[in-house]
């Protein structure tokens, strides 16, 4: 699909650095990184070792200490928080670990979230296709409390997908399921990149996840291997 | 999107806790702005019945037209009164000394006139007065004049007809010579009288009546100076004014203590709230939400949520009001008058103050929340925007509570003590908690769980302590406040006060006098002989040079002066309720001629120990050394003296002697006997003023004991509020512990434990808060004597220990109920 080499994640010499009572710890140091359209990239590494401070530079969540981070043509480094969140909002998905979805609202209200922080009006139709898709159809009016984990996963990647990003981030997306639950999840998140086109950046120490990526790169001690 | 996610939000029962502290906040302070609105309103209504109106002029020269046409003219309303001593004759030799009222159409202005067909029934209330041609007389001048119903009396040269028996009037009181039996005629049939002559004891009154603020501009423009005197109820009975006053300041103060309370509510629901958004609003910015979008979201569901609150707040405060106005309504025998707008004023600005000082912080400080925080859960607001929330709630409460209670002085002395309170004890627990830190959850023994879970907290512990302890402080000031105040208005008119005087007594009829007062009356004041006589020299230099070498001088004041004539007595011992407070009270058997003064008489007028007094007593000049002074009190309602001497100085005088004793209302018939015997002597009942004195301390009283009451349910809500706050990270605790084998009982345990040690703390830091608030305020605003109160140091922390505990259980049934899993899952 999207085959042209065009580069939607650009990372330039990218550090991190904070402050801790011994002195200052290096997170990251001089990460150089590009990411293509449509790519499926995998960051592996042990714990500790800097991958999901990268993904939450990389996506905007956070600023690093120097270097600069473009997303889908916008240097997001130079922005602040009001603006790199419409940047989020436009372009970018995410896929936590620990699922966050909103305990107040329902499956729908959550998958229909990104869309109506958008003030647009067909959230609610596309949010029970989503959920549909994902196999959840006639669990849309539960609460995230009354869900599986697995459930809880899919509703959080129908959300991901609702506001149709140019990039989805994951951070351990099968992390807290159990193996064929995360297989499943794994499958659907695949299938739907696909169909959406989406360039697909994940985080996980799982190797038989990292190879179902186009790429994968390993970071030690906050350096690219 | 606000208004979806407010629903949302509601719907999940995030937002109750929240809203119930405003409707509270909102509810308490609409119930007990309305009840002392309209309680406040009743009692000037009926402390201006002891005027008979709102103020009054009064003068012993004619009130100019001048006064009446400007009182016209702000539309205020009048009458005129005149009241004077008179001889009145009845039939052929029957004849006694009255005080005759006459007054004019409209009077009385306030309360009403109590009439009865027969002497010493009970009387019903009318709104006539005298026809021309008629009186109405006291019941006991029926049996003194041998007059009935249709008799003619003769006032001066008018003959009146008697129509019907006075039973009282709103404004019997007064001063003390307007104090014999009542006469009450027509102002228009007075001239005839022909008793206003040159020279005549005549007082004038203009009674009117209005809007406080008009009559307090009138009082401005009037030249009322040096001849007419402008009365209020303060000045008419500055017992009654100080109880009104000091009332008022207690009510204001409980009313300001509710608001603080449930501020504090308010800010802890909303902390929490804000807390459980974390993740939320973390969500949302990794969806795209912009800070701005989050301040607004939030601030439109603040104010959609605020609005309801407000509202309903509202409704159920003045249902509350209506309630306990039902209640009391056994209890408070005048009809309430209608609630002004204000109340409704003060419920939605406490309301929309408490929103914005106290919950809006937290919930504005959720735009700074990280987007990092789906990753990384850790990261919370920053330090900074704490201060901020703090300084917002300090600022609010102050805001609330000096437009509140319109008194700064009050508002200050409360924040003080509590903000010393919280600074010196938070610092004291946090030390607490901190020195003895023992390491892991030691899950073994119920007591060291708890010990160890009060630590692992210590700032949230700490935060506890202080709310609790402040809460309880508040209220024990505010019981202790109320109980000094009770104290101090039931002693000042203890049960049977004599509330009859007698005067012109003879000295050969003293003690027959007594032999029959003892029959009616076991309460009796002392005996005083009186004599006449002024002050003619001091240190043998005259009072009239005294004032020529003033007046050369071109000293103008026309302050206090000696030479009056005034009632002297002699006593061998002081008066019981007279403290000496300079130089000694004279031994029984001391010769010298000495005199003791009342001290702020002797003040006024330059006079000191050791000054030598000359005394004109019927043409005959004594001298005496000034060896003590004295301070009385003048509300007592005993017989009290500015001068009184040593018993050899002015025992070879004629004299007559005064008494009091006290007669219950059922015995007035006695005063016929007594009179009938002893006709010459006069009798002054201030039976009725009594009475009226303490039928609006009673008021007052039940007023302070109702927002006691209201002021304890906000301080409850605290707790909750402040449990409810700390109830998630318990939770997670205790679900964890239980995953790992942690028992109910265990748990069960330990919560009770945890909570009374909090309890038990907070009730230190209370009772400490409270002896130094409450020693501030009675000493500062309500102007009470200070004491301490040990009788609490033990109560109020076991109570609060109790009490911590009993809602702590209560708050947190689910943590010990719920399944492990579900809360691990729900958190």
């Amino acid at each position: 699909m999207n085959s042209i080499n065009r580069v939607v994640v650009r990372a330039e010499n990218v550090s991190k650095v904070v402050p801790t009572a011994e002195g200052e710890l290096t997170i990251l140091a001089g990460v150089n990184l590009e990411i293509n359209a449509g790519e499926s990239l995998a960051i592996v590494g042990a714990s500790g070792s800097g991958k999901t401070t990268l993904l939450g530079i990389l996506a905007g969540l956070d600023a690093p200490s120097s270097g600069a981070v473009a997303l889908d043509d916008a240097v997001i480094t130079d922005m602040d928080e009001e603006q790199r969140a419409r940047v989020r909002g436009r372009c970018v998905g995410f896929v936590f670990q620990s699922f966050q979805l909103l305990g107040s609202l329902t499956a729908l209200e959550n998958v229909m979230l990104p869309v109506e922080l958008r003030g647009e009006r067909t959230a609610e139709d596309d949010a029970r296709a989503l959920l549909a898709k994902v196999g959840l159809g006639d669990r849309t009016s539960h609460y995230p409390r009354q869900l599986s984990g697995g459930e809880q996963q899919r509703v959080a990647i129908a959300r991901a997908f609702a506001s149709k990003p140019t990039v989805l981030f994951a951070d351990e997306p099968t992390g807290n399921l159990d193996t064929a639950t995360g297989e499943r999840v794994i499958d659907l998140l695949f299938e739907l990149n696909r169909e959406f086109g989406t360039t697909l950046v994940l985080v996980t120490h799982d190797s038989r996840l990292a190879e179902r990526c186009d790429r994968s790169i390993e970071i030690s001690g906050g350096r690219l291997l | 999107m606000a208004a979806r996610l407010a629903w949302r939000d509601w719907r999940s029962g995030e937002l109750v806790l929240l809203s119930a502290a405003l409707i509270i906040a909102v509810g308490t302070v609409t119930a007990i702005s309305l009840f002392v609105d309209r309680l406040h309103q009743a009692l000037l209504l009926e402390s201006a019945n002891l005027l008979a109106a709102d103020r009054y002029i009064s003068s012993s020269a004619e009130i100019p037209q001048a006064f009446r046409d400007a009182a016209a003219a702000q539309g205020l309303d009048m009458a005129d009164v005149m009241v004077f001593p008179s001889m009145i004759f009845a039939g052929e030799d029957k004849n006694q000394l009255v005080s005759v009222k006459a007054a004019g159409e409209g009077y009385p202005l306030r309360g009403k006139l109590i009439v009865a067909d027969a002497p010493f029934a009970r009387g019903t209330p009318t709104t006539e007065l005298p026809a021309r041609g008629e009186v109405w007389l006291d019941s006991r001048l029926f049996p003194a004049l041998g007059v009935a119903l249709g008799d003619q009396v003769e006032v001066g040269m008018h003959t009146l007809t008697v129509t019907q028996v006075l039973v009282n009037e709103p404004d019997r009181g007064g001063s003390f010579f307007d104090m014999g039996p009542r006469l009450l005629m027509h102002l228009d049939d007075v001239p005839a009288t022909e008793v206003v002559q040159p020279g005549s004891r005549l007082s004038y009154r203009l009674l009117l009546r209005g809007e406080s603020d008009v009559l307090d501009g009138l009082k401005e423009t009037l030249p009322l100076e040096p001849n007419f005197r402008w009365v209020g109820i303060q000045d008419a009975s500055p017992r009654i004014g100080n109880a009104l006053d000091r009332g008022e300041s207690f009510l204001l103060l409980g009313g300001l203590l509710g608001v603080l309370l449930a501020g504090v509510a308010v800010a802890l629901s909303a902390h929490r709230y804000a807390q459980r958004h974390y993740d939320h609003v973390g969500v949302l910015k990794t969806l795209g939400a912009t800070p701005g979008d989050v301040l607004w979201g939030f601030l439109a569901l603040l104010l959609i949520v605020g609005l309801v609150s407000v509202l309903v707040g509202l409704a159920a405060g003045a249902l509350m009001h209506l309630a306990i106005v039902e209640a009391l309504s056994a209890m408070i025998p005048v009809q309430l008058p209608l609630p002004s707008f204000r109340p409704f004023l003060v419920g939605s600005a406490t309301g929309l103050i408490c929103a914005l000082a106290f919950a809006m912080p937290p919930l504005v400080h959720l735009r700074h929340i990280s987007p990092m925080r789906v990753i990384r859960r850790d990261l919370g607001p920053t330090e900074v925007s704490q201060f901020v929330t703090y300084g917002a709630a300090a600022a609010g409460s102050l805001a609330l509570l000096i437009w509140y209670s319109e008194s700064l002085v009050l508002t200050l002395w409360t924040l003080l003590g509590t903000l010393g309170v919280l600074l010196v004890f938070g610092g004291l627990a946090m030390l607490m908690l901190r020195t003895s830190r023992v390491v892991g959850m030691q899950a073994a023994s119920i007591w060291r769980l708890a010990l160890s879970a009060l630590q692992r907290r210590h700032r949230e512990s700490t935060a506890q302590i202080m709310i609790f302890g402040l809460a309880m402080m508040l209220l024990s000031v505010l019981f202790l406040l109320r109980t000094a105040l009770l104290d101090e208005w039931r002693t000042q008119i203890p049960e049977n006060t004599p509330n009859h005087f007698v005067l012109n007594i003879a000295p050969d009829e003293v003690e027959a006098f007594d032999t029959l007062v003892a029959t009616a009356s076991d309460q009796r004041g002392g005996t005083y002989p009186i004599v006449r006589g002024r002050v003619v020299a001091v240190n043998d230099v005259s009072v009239k040079s005294m004032r020529e070498a003033q007046e050369a001088a071109g000293d103008q004041s026309d302050g206090p002066r000696l030479g009056g004539e005034r009632n002297l007595t002699w006593s061998i011992e002081a008066p019981e309720d007279n403290a000496i407070v300079a130089g000694e009270w004279w031994a029984p058997d001391d010769p010298r001629p000495q005199v003791s003064l009342e001290d702020e008489y002797a003040l006024e007028r330059g006079l000191a120990l050791g000054d030598e007094l000359t005394v004109d007593v019927g043409g005959v000049e004594v001298k005496a050394i000034v060896t003590s002074l004295r301070k009385l009190d003048w509300e007592s309602m005993r017989p009290n003296f500015f001068i009184i001497f040593s018993p050899n100085v002015l025992d070879d005088f004629p004299a007559t002697y005064m008494t009091s004793f006290y007669l219950p209302r059922e015995g007035k018939r006695f005063l016929n006997e007594l009179l009938g015997r002893f006709p010459t002597v006069t009798v002054l009942e201030v039976d009725a003023i009594i009475e009226q004195v303490q039928s609006i301390v009673d008021r007052v009283t039940q007023a302070v004991e109702l927002v006691l009451s209201l002021v304890v349910v906000s301080g409850c809500l605290v707790l909750l509020a402040s449990i409810q706050a700390s109830k998630d990270a318990r939770m997670r605790e205790h679900a964890l512990v239980r995953t790992l084998g942690g028992t109910r009982r265990l748990i069960r345990g330990s919560l009770a434990i945890e909570f009374a040690a909090l309890g038990l703390m907070a009730g230190i830091v209370a009772v400490v808060g409270a002896e130094v608030t409450v020693s501030v305020l009675q000493t500062q605003v309500f102007e009470l004597s200070n004491r301490l109160h040990p009788e609490l140091w033990l109560t109020v922390p076991v109570l609060g220990a109790l009490l911590i505990a009993a809602v702590g259980l209560l708050g947190t049934r689910q943590v010990v109920s719920s399944p492990p899993m579900m809360v691990l899952r729900g958190l």
